[in-house]
């Protein structure tokens, strides 16, 4: 299974920085991921600073496979004290998952979070450890076992108190109200993606405020257990020319979601499996050829190119204003959580003419760059094929 | 008289080499010939791999391979095709 997992948040009115902090890491070659939501006393930097060393020093305890119990202590017992208030606070909730579906979550303060599986919301058991060196602290702790399509939702106490003291809403949207809106939300759109479910519960809970001023720092962090996104693109022509047929089959019949990058490359499949390609008649933008279409492939462009400046968009983000080739081929490989790249390794020997303006890249080498990025910055599954 | 069509290749040898501009044509052409000449652009035409030596961009006029090809010269092409100017 995959574990799609993002945060959204919005900061508390007034405010210049976020006073809940996320953090999440993958760990690719053990299928498993550790994520905090961390929420500090107060609000503002000071705030910023409390939840950050938590889910920083969290993160690093449960990587390093040292007791929970161990970790929160020495967590508490460092954490700088408030001036004002005298004591030093950062509620969290630590996630440790796999790719299994076996979960372990630790939560002291934050409300707790929302397990949702066919639709329904579950409560699960727990059992409770209480800290030594610090009266009223209490963890939660959660083993559980998830499939296919369950969702978790953590927030902080900015969501389930949102709109506290309107006339309609007493004691704010509570719990109870934020998993009404859920699973309201679940039933419309059974497939929503992790990134616009978190996004929909921090526009719940800023809509719930009166002016929709954020009272307090509004954080949600949602996993979802689903079926791996796979992608599939094709960018050169296979060395062997008598493999053209066989590799552009390979292609055309897989049930991935399909991009080919290359124009001889294009032509090759059109010719191959005999589906007509058509270039976009519409203008380039950005200095960058049009996109062309073919009937069961999803993006079809320009090689070198579009893939070069696809690695730009993806190494410094996006800043033109018209969306280009470039960035529907950077959409493309987003929008995907498994990756596999067909390179052919023949060569253009009309790239390497000293007289072109510009200098061309060799396609396996920006091939390998784009597969390094989107594995470290993306953490995305790659492989590549050379062909 | 049958319809003409002109391929502008969109490689990207030829699109380095000046076929970003000759993108001028999908206005000039429908303008200037209406429905005569129809024009299209077509992932490679692949030219550039065969000659030796690079005249891209390459524009195809109907069977006419235009070499290093400018406005001018594809428009050049596309009249002697139509057999302007040879009455």
């Amino acid at each position: 299974m995959f574990i799609d997992i993002d945060c959204a948040q919005e900061k508390k009115y007034n405010q210049n920085t976020f006073g809940d902090y996320f953090l999440s890491k993958r760990y690719p070659e053990k299928g498993e991921l550790i994520a905090v939501l961390s929420d500090g006393l107060g609000s503002g930097i000071k705030a910023n600073i409390l939840a950050t060393m938590t889910a920083t020093m969290l993160l690093k305890f449960v990587e390093a496979g040292k007791s929970i119990k161990t970790a929160c202590e020495v967590v508490m017992n460092s954490l700088p004290v408030c001036q004002v208030r005298k004591i030093s606070y950062a509620t969290f909730s630590v996630i440790h998952c796999n790719e299994e579906g076996d979960v372990k979550i630790v939560e002291e303060g934050n409300p707790s979070f929302i397990y949702i599986s066919d639709g329904k919301a579950i409560e699960p058991e727990y059992t409770v450890i209480d800290s030594e060196t610090h009266k009223n602290r209490h963890m939660h702790v959660y083993k559980l076992k998830l499939k296919m399509g369950d969702r978790l939702i953590f927030c902080s106490d900015g969501v389930t108190q949102a709109g506290l003291g309107n006339p309609e809403l007493k004691l704010g949207l509570r719990r109870s109200g934020l998993i009404r809106f859920l699973l309201e939300k679940l039933n419309d759109s059974p497939d929503i993606s992790s990134s616009d479910l978190a996004r929909f519960v921090v526009r719940i809970a800023q809509n719930t405020e009166k002016d929709r001023l954020a009272k307090d720092d509004i954080s949600c962090c949602s996993i979802y257990y689903r079926e791996p996104r796979k992608a599939l693109i094709f960018t050169g022509p296979p060395y062997h020319q008598e493999k053209d047929n066989q590799y552009a089959n390979e292609f055309y019949s897989s049930p991935c979601k399909k991009a080919i990058c290359g124009g001889t490359t294009a032509n090759l499949i059109s010719r191959e499996v005999n589906v007509p390609v058509q270039c976009n008649i519409a203008r380039s933008v950005g200095k960058l050829p049009a996109v062309s279409q073919m009937q069961g492939v999803d993006l079809v462009t320009e090689g070198i190119l579009t893939l070069t400046r696809t690695v730009e968009y993806l190494e410094n983000g996006f800043n033109g204003k018209e969306a280009d080739a470039a960035y529907d081929l950077m959409q493309f490989l987003l929008s995907s959580d498994c990756i596999e790249f067909m390179v052919g390794a023949k060569l253009n020997q009309a790239h390497y003419d000293p007289n072109l303006p510009i200098e061309i890249e060799i396609r396996k080498n920006i091939v390998k760059k784009m597969a390094k990025i989107l594995e470290d910055k993306y953490i995305k599954k790659v492989t590549l094929r050379y062909i | 008289m049958n319809k003409i069509t002109v391929k502008i290749c969109m490689g990207t040898t030829c699109f380095v080499m000046g076929a970003s501009q000759l993108q001028e044509l999908m206005d000039i052409i429908p303008s200037k010939y209406g429905d005569k000449v129809e024009i299209q652009g077509v992932p490679c035409l692949e030219f550039c791999n065969v000659n030796t030596e690079s005249n891209a961009p390459y524009v195809a006029v109907a069977d006419t391979i235009v070499k290093n090809a400018t406005v001018d010269k594809v428009l050049e092409t596309i009249e002697r095709k139509l057999g302007y100017g040879q009455e």
